[in-house]
This record gives C-alpha cells, sequence and structure tokens, in this order.
C-alpha cells in the first residue's frame, strides 16, 4: 500500500465517522460564535478616553480560539483512541504494517482538516470582528483601523491562529498515542492546555507568572495573536508558537515511540 | 452469584471493585490529590502580600478602615447629643487624565456615605465608637466597632438624629420633625472610658468605576466628598458650651492613612493638616457645614487565602471526571454491561451504586486533598509575611475553613455524580468527558471576556458555581465590595453554588435513569 492509499484510507475512516462533522462543526462554531460575544462586549465607553482603549483589536476578534481548541482536541484524540477502544486498530494495521506510514497519514488528515476548520472559524471571526467593532466605537473616527489581513501583524495573528489550532492537534495527538485512551487524553489534554491559566489567576509573583506564562502550550503558543505591546510579552509571538511546536513535536515523537514499542 | 435480587450492599462491593482493580483508573485517582497539593503549594511558595495603605486593627482585631471628618467636644458621663441632618451631597472627584468632570457621570454612586453622629473612645484611628448616621442609599444606620450595623428607618436627608449614652450602652434614635423620635437600635460598646468626644460627622468612601484596559477588567477607585448641613447640634448634660459656636466644638479629622498618632494639640477650626483635601467645618449660627472623605467600616483583603489554595482542585477534578465517566462509557464499550445488567437486572440501581461508589470515593479524595494542601500553605503563606490583621490567622478548625474544606470534597463528589450520570446518558466517554470539563473549567476562563453582568450570570449558572463554598473571606453588609465573577464573586452565599451543582448532578442522573429504563443496553 502506497502513502497516498494510507492517506485516503485515513479520509476516508475521518469523514465517515458520525462525531466528524460535528466536532469540526462545533469548532467553527465555537471559534466564531465565542469571538463574536468577546468581541461585542468590549466598547470604549469602558475606557478612559474613546481613543485610549490599549485593546489588541486583531487578537480579540481570534479569542474564540482558546475555546473552539477543545472541539479539535476531541478531535484528535478520536482518530487515534476510537480505533484502539473498538479493535480496529488491528485491522488498520495489518492493512498497512508500516506503523510509521499509519501514524503519519493519520497526522496528514488530522492536520488537513483542522486547518481548513481553523481557516474558515478565525476568517470569519474577523469577518464578524470587522462588522462589530466599528458600532462599538472601534472605528476611524476614535482613531482605529479597520481590521485588514493586509496589515501584517493582523495576517500573523490569524494565520497564527491557524497554525496553533494545528499544533493544538498534533500535541493531542501525540499524547493519545502514548496513553490511548479517550477519556484520559482528553483529560490530559484539558490539564496541559488549562492548568496554567487557572493557575496565574491566583498566582501573583511576576517571575512565576512568567515562567509559567512562558511554557505552557497554550499561553505560549497563544502568544501569536498579539499584535500589539510585543515588548511587554513574557515570550515572542513566534517564539511562544515554537514553545507549543516542541510540545507537539515532543508528543508526537513519544506517540510514535510507543506505537512501535508496544503491541497495538 | 446468587438469584433473584442481590442486596444493595453486594451491588456496591462489587461496582467498588470494578473501580479499584481497573490500574489506569487507580493511577488517575492518584493523580488528582497530588495535582490539587501541588497547585495549591506552587500558588502559596510564588505569593507575597501587598502593602495596604493602612494595617489598622479595630477593637477585636479585624482591619478597618477609620478615616471620617469629626467635630467633637468631650461627654463625661452619660449624656444624649441630637441635630438634623439637613442636607447631604455628594461631589466625585475623577482626575482629569481619565476623563474629569464628563466622567464623574458614569461612576456609581457610592451608597454607604455616611453623615451622622459619633461618640468615640478618643480621636485614635481604630478606636471603639458607636455612630447613628443618614447613609446615601441604605437609610438610617446605627454602627459599632465597624463590625456591628443595625439598620433604622429607610429615609435620606432631612432628618433629626439622637444618640444616648448609658454606661457602655449607646442608643440611637431618628426622627423627621425632632419631636416624635423612632429608635434604631442599641449597642454594648465594652470599655468606652468615662469620657469620650461626641459630635457631628462625615465621611464618604470611594466610587468605583470599572474599566477595561489592556483586555482585563480593573476597577478604578475614585475618591468622593460628602458635605452634609447640620442644624442645632446640641449636647444635652456634659459641658455646656456658652456664646457662639464653636464655642467648644472642635474641628477634627480622623485618618488611618496619615499615620495613627494622636491628633496634635490646640485643635481649633483650620490651621491644621489636612492631607484628604477636605475644607475645614465651617459654622453660620449653629448651621454647621461639614465636608468628609474616607469610610469607618471593616476592610476585606482582596485575597481569600483558603480559596485560592484551594485552586488546584480544579485541576484535580479533570482526573476525577475522567475516571467517573469511564466507570460507565467503559461497561458500554466493552459490552461488560450486559453481562452487569444479568447479574442485576435493576437498571437503576446499578447506577445509584455506581454513583454512590464513585462519590464517595471522590469526596475521600477531595477531603485528603483540601487538607494537605492547607496544611501545607498555611505555615508557607504565614511566612511569606500573611499576616494579621489584614489576613486573619486561620486553621482548619474554624467554621469558615472546615466548610470549605468540607464543602470542596462534596463539590468533586457532585461533579464526579453529574459525570457519570451524562456519561449514562451520552454512552460515549469523549462527549461526556469534555461536556463536564467544558461546563466547569471554561466559564472561569470566559468570564474575564464578558461584560461583568454576563460572566457573573454565566458562572452562576454552570456547576463551576459549586466552588463558592471555598469562600472563607467575612461578607459585610456595610461596604460596597467590588468583585468580579473571574475573582470569584459568583454568589454572596457560599451554599447557594453548591446547590447549583447538585443540581446538575441530580437532574442529569434523573435523566439517565430515565434513559436506562427505556433503552437497550
Amino acid at each position: 500500500m502506497s502513502t497516498v492509499d494510507a492517506i485516503r484510507a485515513e479520509w476516508t475512516k475521518l469523514r465517515t465517522v458520525v462525531s466528524t462533522p460535528w466536532l469540526v462543526l462545533t469548532a467553527v462554531a465555537a471559534i466564531v460564535g465565542i469571538g463574536a460575544a468577546v468581541t461585542a462586549a468590549r466598547d470604549t465607553r469602558g475606557c478612559p478616553t474613546p481613543s485610549t482603549c490599549f485593546e489588541d483589536l486583531p487578537k480579540l476578534s481570534v479569542t474564540g480560539a482558546q475555546y473552539g481548541q477543545i472541539a479539535v482536541v476531541v478531535l484528535a484524540v478520536l482518530i487515534l483512541s476510537d480505533e484502539y477502544g473498538t479493535r480496529s486498530i488491528t485491522a488498520s494495521l495489518a492493512a498497512v504494517p508500516r506503523r510509521w506510514m499509519l501514524y503519519l497519514s493519520k497526522i496528514a488528515v488530522l492536520t488537513a482538516v483542522v486547518a481548513v476548520a481553523g481557516s474558515i472559524g478565525v476568517l470569519a471571526s474577523l469577518f464578524v470582528a470587522r462588522r462589530i467593532l466599528p458600532g462599538n466605537g472601534f472605528n476611524t473616527v476614535n482613531g482605529y483601523r479597520e481590521l485588514s489581513l493586509g496589515d501584517e501583524p493582523t495576517l500573523r495573528a490569524v494565520y497564527g491562529t491557524v497554525l496553533y489550532l494545528a499544533l493544538v492537534a498534533l500535541l493531542s495527538y501525540g499524547v493519545t498515542a502514548v496513553l490511548r485512551d479517550t477519556a484520559g487524553s482528553i483529560a490530559t489534554m484539558l490539564v496541559l492546555l488549562y492548568a496554567a491559566p487557572i493557575l496565574t489567576r491566583v498566582i501573583d509573583d511576576p517571575v512565576w507568572l512568567r515562567r509559567i506564562d512562558r511554557m505552557s502550550p497554550m499561553s505560549a503558543g497563544l502568544k501569536i495573536q498579539a499584535t500589539t505591546a510585543l515588548e511587554s510579552l513574557s515570550i515572542g509571538p513566534w517564539q511562544g508558537l515554537g514553545v507549543l511546536a516542541l510540545w507537539a513535536a515532543g508528543a508526537l515523537l513519544a506517540g510514535l515511540l510507543a506505537l512501535h514499542l508496544r503491541d497495538a | 452469584m446468587t438469584t433473584g435480587r442481590p442486596g444493595f450492599g453486594r451491588l456496591l462491593l462489587s461496582e467498588w471493585t470494578k473501580l479499584r482493580t481497573v490500574r489506569r483508573w487507580t493511577i488517575a485517582l492518584l493523580a488528582a490529590p497530588v495535582l490539587t497539593v501541588l497547585v495549591g503549594v506552587q500558588f502559596a511558595v510564588s505569593t507575597e502580600p501587598g502593602s495596604p495603605d493602612s494595617m489598622l486593627a479595630g477593637p477585636d482585631g479585624t482591619w478597618v478602615q477609620d478615616r471620617f471628618h469629626f467635630v467633637h467636644r468631650p461627654l463625661t458621663g452619660d449624656g444624649t447629643v441630637t441635630t438634623q441632618v439637613a442636607s447631604t451631597t455628594l461631589d466625585i472627584r475623577v482626575p482629569e487624565r481619565d476623563g474629569g468632570e464628563a466622567r464623574a457621570r458614569d461612576v456609581e454612586r457610592p451608597g454607604w456615605t455616611k453623615a451622622g453622629l459619633m461618640l468615640k473612645d478618643g480621636l485614635r484611628p481604630g478606636a471603639p465608637y458607636a455612630a447613628v448616621m443618614v447613609t446615601a442609599g441604605h437609610g438610617v444606620r446605627l454602627q459599632s466597632n465597624f463590625t456591628t450595623d443595625i439598620g433604622g428607618p429607610a429615609t435620606g436627608a432631612p432628618t433629626w438624629l439622637r444618640l444616648t449614652r448609658a454606661g457602655s450602652t449607646v442608643s440611637a434614635w431618628q426622627s423627621a420633625d425632632g419631636a416624635a423620635w423612632t429608635p434604631v437600635g442599641t449597642v454594648t460598646v465594652p470599655g468606652l472610658p468615662q469620657t469620650v468626644e461626641v459630635g457631628p460627622f462625615v465621611t464618604s468612601p470611594d466610587a468605583v468605576l470599572l474599566q477595561r484596559q489592556f483586555g482585563s477588567l480593573f476597577s478604578m477607585p475614585y475618591q468622593t466628598y460628602t458635605t452634609a448641613v447640620f442644624e442645632r447640634t446640641a449636647l444635652v448634660s456634659g459641658e455646656p458650651g456658652s456664646g457662639e459656636p464653636p464655642n467648644g466644638w472642635q474641628d477634627h479629622e480622623v485618618n488611618d492613612l496619615a499615620g495613627a498618632q494622636d491628633p496634635p494639640p490646640g485643635t481649633g477650626t483650620g490651621g491644621k493638616q489636612r492631607p484628604s483635601g477636605s475644607p475645614p467645618a465651617e459654622w453660620a449660627g449653629d448651621r454647621l457645614t461639614l465636608t468628609g472623605t474616607g469610610d469607618v467600616a471593616p476592610h476585606t483583603p482582596r485575597e481569600d487565602l483558603v480559596k485560592q489554595s484551594l485552586t488546584g482542585v480544579y485541576v484535580g477534578l479533570i482526573a476525577v471526571v475522567a475516571v467517573a465517566v469511564l466507570f460507565v462509557t467503559a461497561e458500554y464499550r466493552r459490552g461488560m454491561l450486559r453481562t452487569t445488567y444479568t447479574a442485576t437486572p435493576g437498571r437503576g440501581r446499578v447506577l445509584a451504586a455506581k454513583a454512590m461508589v464513585i462519590g464517595a470515593v471522590a469526596f475521600v479524595i477531595g477531603l485528603v486533598a483540601s487538607v494537605v494542601t492547607l496544611l501545607l500553605t498555611g505555615p508557607i503563606l504565614r511566612e511569606h509575611g500573611f499576616l494579621p490583621p489584614v489576613y486573619p490567622d486561620w486553621s482548619l478548625g474554624d467554621a469558615t475553613v472546615l466548610r470549605a474544606v468540607v464543602g470542596s470534597a462534596a463539590v468533586l463528589a457532585a461533579v464526579a455524580v453529574f459525570g457519570l450520570a451524562l456519561g449514562a446518558v451520552l454512552r460515549r466517554a469523549a462527549g461526556a468527558v469534555a461536556t463536564v470539563i467544558v461546563l466547569i473549567i471554561l466559564p472561569q476562563l470566559l468570564a474575564s471576556g464578558l461584560p461583568a453582568s454576563a460572566g457573573r450570570w454565566l458562572m452562576r449558572l454552570t456547576p463551576g458555581a459549586g466552588f463558592t463554598i471555598q469562600q472563607t473571606r467575612p461578607h459585610y453588609e456595610q461596604i460596597t465590595q467590588t468583585c468580579l465573577p473571574e475573582d470569584g464573586c459568583v454568589y454572596d452565599q457560599p451554599w447557594a453554588g453548591f446547590a447549583v451543582v447538585c443540581a446538575y448532578a441530580l437532574v442529569t442522573t434523573a435523566v439517565a435513569m430515565w434513559l436506562l429504563r427505556r433503552r437497550d443496553v
């Protein structure tokens, strides 16, 4: 079986599972819906003066990704854990005996689906934010530029968010390859992602805050969404995404090793 | 296996055996308290107390604020003081850089401005006192020693007020016309000396404006000034004044921020240091115009150390939820449930047994985790300088701390039962785990991005509201606490949130029972 065949087989599996379209839909809806709710909640009336809001508008418009990523995590976990749960992994390995090829073809399909869903989600968020923000006082009269992909930082925030979602999917996939279990993998991923923001809410020692902020996959990775006050970030946008990439690479490697060393 | 209906005890035993013999579940259940304790200790070692403006302690050791404008004269022995508060006006000062006058209109006006009569053991900030006052939004009140607050008639200025001292008992009265008097209440102020200072006082707490900046919500305090006009202030008994006012009334500003020292001698009207910016008292005949700023009230620290130490329960909870869900979905997945139902045909009873087992296990885990966490964080926090009066000493035996500890365990149990029941409803681990965790964790993060009221309702209606039971900070009616939902201010009453999470567990269990009877295995 060639690599293309293996990828095609994985695509067929993924698209025919009932949960896939629902999860993709949930991810897009959460990214756009929650992003719109949070964006609509910001108003220049809450600021000292209408023109001094210090609001990072591109980041605000794609905030929904922080929440929509849960559906991405579930999708990435199920693509592998379902095979272990139903034991169809034995059939899959019989069809594709080279385990790394099975592993990589799942990665290819997963990344493609998440990239497409993520792109739809963030582009729609940006479109919605462009409609909402001027009405809330973030308009040219008060000195705010309209959100535009022509802006280099905005482009980075938007496409960086898609990359972020893809990396979260890969991290989840790697974790699942090690744990094999649906509930365990989802729970582990959610601890990995959300423990940091919960911790940083109660800690006020700046050294520890910075340390946690730049090491945790979610807070570091989401730095890619920042477009203003970059110098005050604990880690730069691309470096932050790099931290998440390291997490993902580590998990993928561990998963591949686990797949090779253990019986299916 | 005996035939017929096995006893419920036997059913519990078999479910307990299933739970404890799966090695992964044991590991996850052990990870939960370890994560909880680690997060708590991490919080303790990385947190330092702020430096509050004042660390004044009241008569009972509570952290208090004591800042007001006082026109006073000595009263020896028993006596009565009467006045008419003719009017009160409020002035909110917003600095020009924050929008000045125009901004002041958006600021929520403080409801606890105070103008009335006070009787105090000298002029030292923090000294015992009793006072009757008319407030902007809470009618006439009788307050003493910072923490006692008794509500009187719900009227505003103009009104007559009277304060009577008899030994250590102080009574307050209110009247519309200065002739027919309504009692407001009576308080005992222990340790009042023979001679106290009495007279009109005015104070005005900060107004608070919620502002969004840099993507977060800030509460900005702005100083306010209340000006009250007092008429015909008279002291019955005590040494009578002679001649024109002030005829013995002295003007003094009690200010805990100026360093708790005795007032300089030779106090008269004017000529004194006024760091607050209030003008001196003005007399026109027996008409006194007095402007004050500050508050005479208990202070509460911004941090709730017990609740924050127990933050790790959120993280440990994720592991418990995962096991609780798997406890039922794993049986569906492996077809094991058919065997279970063959052994115990009563499906509702099986779910009830599972709920009791996982609930009890989660409760024990929560209890152990919270107790160990607090035993470790308490000494670390004290060492870091979280000391009275700002941070009162606490121990596991205190009623509120005990409630936080047992409450955390109970919330964990309720969430575990909720997860189990949702697992039985959805029959899929992924959906159930994700739903429970999303419902509990996400509102905590999302609340800071929404308007404060929407955020508060989001947190009130989701199962995470249960964690309000971890609150140990005292709640005082007589101060306006600006606390945002993301800081844990969801319900004022700690038990209210617990009821919410229990409702989630009970309703989902009921739905699961109903579905179990209707559906095929």
